[in-house]
């Protein structure tokens, strides 16, 4: 079953009360996060990120399409007992010491008051807050509150997380305890959707990731499938000179070296008529290779894709 | 039922974390204190007034010697500054707690928006209906707090300027907590509508007396006037225990209503 499951989902901000101004936040999104993945959810700002975790939250109506998690329509209170939020600003109550704030939202997950404190206990130690526990929330740095605000998310050990912007105002260090805490939650087979613009982050725990622009879904898959890019490399040990022409007459692009050669190949019908070029000078193939693309390269290339009419 | 509560102690925390809010109860507190200091003052110069016009006339005798119906005289004249009194004391009192209560229910759920804390308790297990309600419970509490502490206030008033209280005061905190509930469900539903401000602005105009319980808008709109127990107290009437029950009941029923009305828009309030 999908944890998370958008069809269609749509959403549009009107300009007001006297106003006929339209903004669209979010055009038709249906996406699927299966149980046991983590799921990068990529996009600049403005892309609409954030309004779809609204959405799927319900703190905000959709104007069109529905989401679901875990089967479940997202206006159903009780799916919340299964999910854990921390939002892109954690805004905590900061007229609670750190303890007493995770003791509250514990109560309201329904935690038992004989394994609260234990529970809490080991939040606390896990995001390094331990020495701050009985400190006032007023009095914690950015970076504190957004682990208390990881540590209140993964209250009643939820299936699934929902993390937006997790790790904006953590330092090197913390980053890199965030991501070993997400490795050992997709251990315990725990769903974690993560929006971040901090692509190298996405890159080395994601399963899979989605990319938004201006509400539009540009691009969804595993890290393997979108990065196969559609650059073919050929790699020969030298070219005689009517092939190098051969080669130049169909716009292949060649780096010579002295006893090898490249040949760079944009798109599929030109890896074609490269292929045949070489077969038909006997010129024998050392290395075929398919260049990868990084997720920044990826994320760049989609974002300047021009908008579907 | 433990979420509505566990949201009411955490909106009675923050109420008490509340700057504002204090300086509001303390100014009002403080007032009061001004009138019973008032009132002592104006009290010991009619003392000494009766003194001054009837102890010099009666050759040494002072106050002990007058006539039976000077005696009548004071004691009315007593009896009635003793019920204005209580009157100011009880408008000063009914006062500061319709802005306290209005500044307590018009940015209970408001802030929360504003702030961006409700997203974090509303990821929880906990609808809107448990939040909006627990809100109000919260605010409630404060309220109770502040009614109980205007009537220690008016109790200790009396007992130290021994004057009896007068019938009506019996019923007027109960009846003063009841209009600020009422008062403050209507601010709670309109802040869900526009700016805390507005809603507390209108909330406290809106019903003022204008309506009576002949006219069928007595029970859809407010009518705080029939709290307002000043000329009661005025006149020393005694409040008959069946109205005091009616008002109880009506501003309950209204409150009910005020309340599903604002549950009802606070289901579908976008919190973005």
């Amino acid at each position: 079953m999908a944890a998370i499951l958008a069809q269609d989902l749509c959403k549009t901000y009107t300009g007001g009360f006297r106003s006929s101004r339209e903004t669209v936040a979010l055009n038709k999104l249906t996406l699927d996060v299966q149980e046991g993945e983590i799921f990068g959810f990529l996009g600049p700002n403005g892309a609409g990120k954030t309004t779809t975790i609204h959405l799927l939250l319900n703190f905000a109506r959709p104007t069109g399409g529905s989401a679901s998690l875990f089967g479940r329509p997202v206006t159903e209170t009780a799916v919340h007992g299964r999910l854990g939020y921390m939002p892109e600003s954690v805004n905590l109550h900061d007229y609670y010491r750190g303890r007493k704030l995770l003791n509250f939202y514990a109560g309201l997950v329904g935690i038992p008051r004989e394994s609260c404190s234990a529970q809490v206990t080991e939040l606390l130690n896990l995001v390094k807050l331990e020495d701050a526990a009985d400190k006032s929330v007023a009095k914690y740095s950015k970076g504190m509150a957004q682990r208390l605000g990881l540590a209140q998310a993964m209250l009643g050990d939820p299936d699934l997380l929902i993390l937006d912007e997790p790790t904006a105002s953590l330092d090197p260090v913390g980053r890199k305890e965030f991501r070993d805490i997400l490795v050992e939650l997709k251990r315990r087979g725990k769903t974690i959707f993560i929006s971040s613009h901090i692509l190298s982050e996405v890159e080395s725990v994601c399963d899979r990731v989605v990319i938004l622009q201006k509400g539009e879904l540009k691009r969804m898959g595993t890290l393997q499938e979108l990065s196969a890019g559609k650059v073919t490399l050929f790699r020969v040990r030298s070219l005689p000179a009517p092939v190098i022409e051969a080669l130049a007459a169909i716009g292949a692009e060649l780096t010579l070296a002295h006893d090898a050669a490249t040949i760079r190949c944009k798109d599929e019908p030109l890896q074609g008529a490269v292929s045949e070029t070489l077969r038909q000078h006997g010129v024998e193939i050392v290395e075929m290779e398919v260049e990868k693309q990084s997720l920044e390269e990826i994320f760049l290339s989609a974002i300047d894709e021009p908008a579907a009419s | 039922m433990r979420t509505t509560f566990l949201i009411a102690a955490d909106s009675i925390r923050s109420l008490l974390h509340r700057r504002l809010l204090l300086g509001l109860m303390l100014a009002s507190l403080a007032l009061t204190v001004a009138f019973s200091t008032m009132f002592s003052t104006a009290r010991m110069n009619m003392d000494e007034g009766f003194i001054d016009r009837y102890g010099s006339d009666s050759k040494g005798g002072g106050a002990g010697k007058l006539s039976a119906s000077d005696k009548r005289e004071m004691r009315e004249q007593m009896e009635m500054a003793s019920s204005y009194f209580q009157t100011f004391f009880y408008v000063v009192a009914s006062f500061g707690g319709s802005l306290v209560a209005l500044f307590i229910f018009s940015t209970a759920v408001t802030s929360e928006i504003r702030k961006g804390t409700i997203r974090l308790t509303l990821s929880k297990p906990v609808s809107r209906t448990q939040f909006l309600l627990g809100k109000y419970l919260g605010g409630v509490v404060v309220m109770a707090g502040y009614a109980l502490l205007a009537s220690a206030a008016m109790l200790a008033f009396a007992y130290s300027e021994e004057f009896e209280l007068s019938p009506a005061m019996q019923f007027a905190p109960w009846l003063m907590f009841c209009r600020q509930l009422m008062l403050g469900s209507v601010a709670m539903l309109l802040s869900l509508f526009c700016p805390p401000i507005v809603a507390a602005v209108i909330a406290f105009f809106a019903g003022n007396g204008f309506y009576s319980r002949y006219n069928p808008l007595f029970y859809i709109l407010p009518s705080y006037g029939d709290f307002d127990l000043w000329s009661e107290v005025l006149t020393g009437n005694l409040l008959r225990a069946s109205d005091v029950g009616y008002l109880t009941l009506y501003a309950a029923d209204f409150v009910a209503i005020m309340l599903l009305l604002a549950t009802w828009r606070f289901r579908t309030k976008e919190l973005t």
